[in-house]
């Protein structure tokens, strides 16, 4: 089967049963070699006529996907299907969801660089902050005109609006995000889940690179949501202990919520607790406590264990992070960017006022963590966009641009991915002043770029 | 352009009729399987072709049945019936199919598995109606023809495939104004059938819905049976399974009920 190609976007139509069997019919060694040379903007398999599918039936386009996403870095995805679909897929591919969701080729086509600038007015939700984000960036960048609604309420209660919006999106993904390992939440703290029985194999599904690199970024709060814990053995606690104790060299906390110690011996407790460990009751016990949580999430002055220095790999790189930063803030401002000034050496902020400033850490073939510092100004222009009105709630400022950080994370992964560097990023951190970024990155040595968006200072500090 | 003349040629050819082929239909016809068994072993075609089809797996009989008797009795009047008229559909088939890539196997799968799993929708639905159980057959039946009609402007049709996705039906209707489910009412008429059948199978095309309730329920079923066949390897591969376009919504409300009865999980 041929995708037929109509506006730079080259599309499937399989129908009927899609299975295992029945995809691998469909679609021939030199079906994949043909779509690979196709010259569109976008491939996408049409869902319409399609009445069941099963995992095995959709891999063969999702492997057809990888292919023609790393030859030539388009857009690639599922289109025109009904929630009933998108919720099977969701559930299909979870955290591995690497391609894009479109509920109708409507939609799709307003994400295709050959559609742009026809400004179109659209309506767009998910339930993921990230996702709305990104949407609305993206249509933006490609000259429409989003309008974002934050809850499902305000999203209906629009859409209800006949002939208000040219199109409403609901029930679509884009896929190019950065990775989903854990919830990130206000007041820079990171919330892992763990459930029924923490064993020696806590080892194994931990992503402790991840959590690693999250320290070395600056979150200082770890929360492990453990409602859903029924006991805990003596692997474990070793784990956690070894944990909690790596996590006070960076003066970090880890706590326990939810915990019950019904089924686990009580002296674990006691053991955790000695090693630094803090359990509470309820989620908002820390959550609801804005002081608690602002001082348990402080960045800290402790001088970092490892000091590593920038390497050769990183530095080839600096283009990428530095286009895919450029392009992201320069659309959201809708404003030219001027370099001013590029060195190396360790951070350096003249003017400390009205700054606010946000990290994000990279891991993989290479390691390493790009530092933004926004005048006050840009980001709440940058940010205007994401929050759909004018702010001046700080809070809801810096929610928006770790937001606005993860995009360009999620931008840098795909470029690094399109050239087989494979990286994960950490969640964004934000720091409300320089003051408090600076506890943490004042002795890094990187890379600093200044920049200038509309005679306001941007700066952009790359390093390990 | 095809003309209705041309494609009458073509129909007009279904069924040949040796002589024991008709006497084993009109005994059939009469209910009575045991003089259509004796008959039918005249035909040493037919009788083969019966004794290959009764042993697909399809049919699951654990032992080799090879007594057209025995095959006549296991399958009952109104099976051994569509099994003949499936019979004379292979004797027109092509020796070569250009279109579609098919053999006289693969199109004898073809109707296997649309007969038998018609078999159980009409049973799963209380039906019990000699000629709408036959009505499966005729499908097959077009898809002879349509290959025959294609061949005859095989590069216009490749040409027409290559620019543009347009399905095979609808190039069938701008070729010879008549589409699959046309010359299925045409083979239908020609087999004096009863004209619910035409319009069950005019419902089934999913894009002619019929006003009366169990007609075009019966449609919805062939149509979601036909995509259900047509979405087997074998026959994606052969290129039937783009020849006609799916009516997803028409067959919305029927599917859970159709997945419950094929077993698909």
């Amino acid at each position: 089967m041929r995708a037929t190609v109509k506006d730079g976007v080259g599309t499937f139509h399989p129908q009927g049963f899609l299975d295992g069997n029945a995809s691998a019919s469909l679609l021939s060694i030199e079906d994949i070699e043909a779509t690979l040379k196709l010259n569109a903007d976008m491939i996408l398999v049409s869902l319409k006529n399609v009445i069941f599918f099963n995992r095995n039936g959709l891999d063969a386009f999702v492997k057809l996907f990888q292919k023609v996403r790393s030859a030539n870095h388009i857009i690639v995805g599922f289109c025109d299907y009904d929630t009933k679909k998108y919720q099977t897929i969701m559930k299909f591919y979870k955290d591995e969801l690497m391609f894009s969701l479109f509920k109708t080729q409507e939609i799709a086509t307003l994400f295709a660089s050959s559609f742009k600038n026809q400004s179109k007015n659209v309506l767009l939700y998910s339930d993921d902050k990230s996702q709305r984000a990104a949407m609305a960036i993206e249509l933006h960048d490609n000259g429409h005109n989003p309008i974002v609604a934050q809850t499902k309420k305000e999203f209906d209660e629009k859409a209800k609006a006949e002939n208000a919006y040219d199109v409403i999106i609901d029930d679509t993904f884009l896929g190019q995000m950065g990775q989903k390992v854990a919830t990130r939440v206000t007041g820079n703290a990171i919330i892992y889940t763990v459930s029924s029985f923490l064993d020696a194999e806590i080892g194994n599904t931990f992503n402790i690179a991840y959590h690693n690199n999250s320290l070395n970024v600056g979150f200082r709060l770890f929360i492990f949501d453990a409602y859903k814990v029924v006991s805990m053995n003596v692997h474990a606690l070793n784990f956690f202990s070894k944990l909690a104790s790596a996590a006070a060299e960076y003066n970090a906390t880890i706590c326990f919520v939810g915990m019950t110690f019904e089924k686990t011996p009580l002296s674990f407790k006691e053991t955790l607790e000695d090693s630094g460990i803090m359990f509470f009751e309820q989620m908002d016990d820390i959550l609801g406590d804005k002081e608690l949580l602002e001082e348990l999430g402080a960045s800290s002055a402790t001088a970092i264990k490892s000091k590593r220095a920038l390497n050769k790999e990183i530095v080839t790189e600096i283009p990428n992070f530095i286009d895919a930063t450029v392009a992201t803030i320069e659309m959201m401002t809708n404003s030219k960017a001027l370099k001013e000034a590029v060195k190396i050496d360790k951070l350096e902020i003249t003017d400390r006022e009205n700054k606010i400033a946000s990290s994000i850490g990279f891991y993989g073939d290479i390691d390493g963590m790009v530092i933004l510092v926004f005048p006050d100004g840009i980001a709440k222009k940058a940010c205007e966009l994401l929050i759909g009105e004018d702010t001046d709630d700080k809070e809801l400022i810096l929610d928006t641009l770790a937001e606005l950080v993860n995009i360009v994370g999620g931008k840098v992964k795909t470029l690094l991915n399109d050239e087989s560097i494979s990286v994960d990023i950490t969640l964004p951190r934000t720091y409300p002043n320089v003051e408090s970024l600076l506890e943490i990155a004042q002795d890094k040595k990187g890379v600093q770029v200044d920049l200038n968006f509309n005679n306001d200072n941007f700066l952009f500090f790359l390093t390990r | 352009m095809i003309t209705k003349e041309k494609i009458d040629a073509f129909i007009e050819k279904i069924p040949p009729s040796p002589q024991a082929l008709r006497k084993t239909i009109l005994a059939l016809n009469a209910g009575d399987l045991t003089k259509a068994a004796e008959a039918a072993k005249e035909d040493k075609a037919l009788s083969h072709y019966l004794k290959e089809l009764v042993n697909k797996p399809i049919y699951g009989f654990r032992n080799e049945v090879s007594d057209v008797s025995q095959i006549f009795g296991i399958l009952g009047v109104s099976q051994s019936q569509q099994a003949v008229y499936n019979y004379m559909l292979t004797l027109l088939s092509p020796a070569k199919w250009k279109l579609f890539k098919l053999n006289r196997n693969s199109f004898s799968d073809l109707q296997a598995e649309l007969s038998i799993q018609w078999q159980k929708i009409l049973k799963h639905l209380h039906i019990e109606d000699k000629e709408i159980e036959s009505a499966i057959a005729l499908l097959p039946a077009s898809i002879i023809v349509s290959e025959a009609l294609f061949c005859e402007k095989i590069d216009d049709v490749e040409l027409l495939r290559s620019v543009n996705n347009i399905d095979l039906n609808t190039i069938l209707k701008r070729l010879c104004g008549m589409d699959l489910f046309d010359i299925c009412e045409r083979i239908a008429q020609k087999w004096e059938m009863d004209e619910k059948i035409a319009n069950i199978i005019q419902a089934a095309s999913g894009i002619k819905p019929s006003d009366d309730e169990k007609i075009d329920l019966l449609g919805k079923w062939m149509h979601l049976l036909l995509f259900f066949t047509l979405s087997k390897p074998q026959f994606i591969d052969a290129g039937l399974n783009d020849f006609i376009d799916f009516q997803i919504e028409y067959v919305s409300d029927i599917y859970d009920e159709f997945a419950t009865l094929m077993e698909i999980t």
